[in-house]
């Protein structure tokens, strides 16, 4: 069952449309990461559901109830902030505290319950020989860890994740992820994570949600975001370097560069559609050549080819070739609106 | 009393002599700890005009503490005859200190100064944090006006103001009382005190209040919990601003309050001394002294602070 619920959520900053409609739920346990680039309303949709910001028009429940004009004490949320917001003026142990003395007397917390659950969540986070420390005495992947301990310790229904792993440096990054996703399985929590990152949303989430100026382009797995997109928006924005999109007569057609090969790889030609493509340029990226180059007849922007290295094709530049789409793999998009089209048969269409 | 006729007598030997055996010490400190080598020699020898220097210069910023000082020791004929400020000529004397103590209100003073400044600073901190903490979060085109024109109220000049704020004083019953001048100083005090711990509270980060809003807390829990242990040394340092704006009055006290025992610091000292064109320099001196010494180590301690408040207001307001 889902465990959030967002009816026709909107937000107007002035005459900024920041969050324009928007309708989704999230699934008791999942892991649901909002995708979109900076200035798409991601953030702003996160602010509303942790209830620091108050939606312009719609409706947020959580666990069944209506929490729309609650403030965020009473949502049972957390969050981990972009910059952690650790309090500077207070050690570990009491930054991961905090949250549970707002709660002292409602759940009837004394100092012994208190001091017990920060251990233990400290222990989980292997944080717990830090626990005496200043903020500004951790590095960053240490204060992440506290953040994460000071959102986990009172078992927030949902737990939001506000870009937590952009302050840390590459190396950290791959790391913290990994440790996130097993965090996240173990305790079984509803957590909703921010970014602007596709690596990250597709290795974490279960479920993506494709954000575009303030609304909701695409819902669902890692893989339908990237071999099903909904629009020309999502299939641009996913994978790197990014989908070709060719214009044509009646719509536009794309596909991805690593589908885009040298004709004499494809063991089954009928079912491709052939393309004479001339190379301008050949990077070799190691396990990969990126391929630079014009289609015939569309000369006016590059397109692009990810051929393996491991295959032993020469690619020379300044050279025709002819190289080969799988049918499969052309997607269609309306040409004024972008958004998807499905043909029964590609073959005619092109 | 002979022991401070003595010292006092011989002020500059004791001095020049306490400063020689002061860097005498911490050459020989140096030496103890880096040996008595050519290189520590001739670092001592590279440091030494930056030192002197700085020793001429902190004689400029002491000297008229120094001369208040000596002069309120001084008798009469030693003062007025071929003014000489730096020494002796003399038996130096403490009559006019006792004078100041026992034949003046000088302790009524005192006492109605503190009084006055301990509750307007009471008064303003109630009324100012929380405007001060409103208007640093209403980054709004209003919030920002509305922050302004409540400055603009601190560049009214008393002198404008103290027939009006007579009228009103006399209406409240509360002339010739220091609760005159609790009422009246907040005037000034709020606006700018407001101004400055507007520009505290714009440097604590609002994802701090945010994360305590999440974490279970209402707003004036986390203002109490997180923003204002977060700007403490600014809140310091807008009351020593505040007191010390109390202190210096002049105006409002000098018209509100007619009987000398009511008085505060800033009228009480030149209404009782200065008689016609009569100065009674050295117990004017003295008075002034006692007073300065402990505001300015209080200004010391927090100077920083201080500069950072309002080049914040300034630069982020």
């Amino acid at each position: 069952m889902s465990l959030v619920q967002i009816s026709g959520l909107k937000k107007y900053f002035d005459t900024v449309h920041a969050v324009d409609g928007v309708d989704l739920e999230i699934k008791q346990g999942e892991f649901l990461v909002i995708l979109g680039p900076s200035g798409c309303g991601k953030t702003t949709l996160m602010r509303m559901i942790a209830g620091l910001e108050k939606p312009s028009a719609g409706q947020i429940s959580i666990g069944g109830a209506d929490v729309t004009a609650l403030p965020p004490r009473k949502r049972g949320v957390s969050m981990v902030f972009q910059s952690y917001a650790l309090y500077p003026h207070m050690n570990v142990f009491n930054n991961i505290a905090f949250p549970l003395r707002a709660q002292r007397r409602e759940k009837k917390f004394d100092k012994r319950v208190i001091r017990e659950k920060v251990e233990d969540t400290a222990r989980l986070l292997e944080i717990d020989m830090l626990l005496d420390r200043r903020p500004r005495q951790l590095s960053g992947g240490q204060r992440q860890r506290v953040a994460i301990a000071r959102a986990m310790v009172t078992q927030p229904a949902v737990l939001l994740l506000d870009e937590p792993l952009s302050n840390l440096d590459a190396k950290l990054r791959a790391n913290a992820r990994d440790e996130l996703k097993d965090f996240q399985r173990s305790s079984d929590i509803t957590a909703v994570f921010v970014t602007h990152d596709q690596i990250e949303a597709m290795g974490l989430g279960d479920r993506i949600v494709v954000m575009s100026e303030g609304k909701i382009q695409q819902v669902g797995t890692p893989q339908q975001i990237y071999d099903d997109p909904a629009n020309e928006f999502v299939a641009t924005f996913l994978g790197s370097p990014s989908m070709n999109i060719i214009a044509s007569a009646h719509h536009k057609f794309g596909f991805r560069p690593e589908h885009f090969l040298p004709k004499t790889l494809n063991d089954n030609p009928e079912n491709a559609r052939i393309f004479h493509y001339f190379v301008k340029r050949v990077e070799y990226l190691g396990s990969d050549r990126l391929v630079y180059g014009y289609v015939q007849g569309h000369d006016s922007h590059l397109t692009l080819a990810k051929v393996p290295s491991n295959v032993r094709v020469s690619l020379d530049v300044e050279t025709d070739y002819e190289f080969a789409v799988h049918y499969r793999d052309l997607k269609f998009f309306d040409q004024r609106s972008g958004a998807r089209i499905t043909r029964r048969n590609p073959a005619e269409a092109l | 009393m002979a022991a401070l006729t003595w010292i006092l007598s011989n002020f500059w030997a004791l001095l020049v002599i306490a400063l020689v055996l002061l860097v005498g010490l911490r050459i020989a400190w140096r030496i103890h700890k880096y040996g008595a080598t050519r290189a520590e020699f001739s670092h001592i020898l590279r440091r030494s005009p930056f030192y002197i220097v700085v020793l001429v210069f902190c004689f400029f910023a002491v000297s008229p503490f120094l001369i208040m000082f000596l002069h309120t020791f001084k008798t009469d004929g030693d003062l007025y005859r071929r003014p000489q400020p730096f020494i002796f000529r003399q038996e130096p004397t403490i009559e006019h200190l006792d004078a100041l103590f026992n034949n003046t209100a000088y302790l009524d003073f005192i006492r109605n100064s503190i009084v006055v400044g301990v509750a307007v600073v009471i008064i303003t901190l109630v009324l100012s944090l929380p405007a001060a903490y409103a208007l640093a979060r209403l980054t709004g085109r209003w919030g920002e006006r509305a922050g302004i024109l409540m400055f603009l109220v601190y560049l009214l000049p008393p002198t404008l103001l103290f027939i009006p704020m007579f009228r009103i004083v006399v209406l409240l019953g509360l002339k010739d009382s220091p609760l005159a001048l609790i009422v009246v100083y907040p005037t000034f005090t709020v606006p700018f005190s407001m101004w400055l711990l507007q520009g505290f509270f714009k440097a604590v980060p609002p994802e701090l209040e945010e994360a305590a809003l999440v974490d279970g807390y209402n707003r004036v829990e986390a203002f109490l919990r997180v923003v204002l242990p977060l700007s403490l040394p600014g809140i310091i340092s807008t009351v020593v601003f505040t007191f010390t704006l109390t202190l210096h009055e002049f105006i409002y006290g000098l018209v509100f309050i007619a009987d000398t025992r009511q008085r505060t610091l800033s009228v009480g000292v030149p209404t009782e001394l200065i008689l016609g064109d009569v100065y009674f320099w050295q117990p004017l001196l003295a008075a002034a002294l006692i007073i300065a010494i402990p505001v300015g180590l209080a200004y010391n301690l927090f100077l920083d602070s201080l500069v950072q408040g309002f080049t914040m207001g300034a630069v982020k307001g």
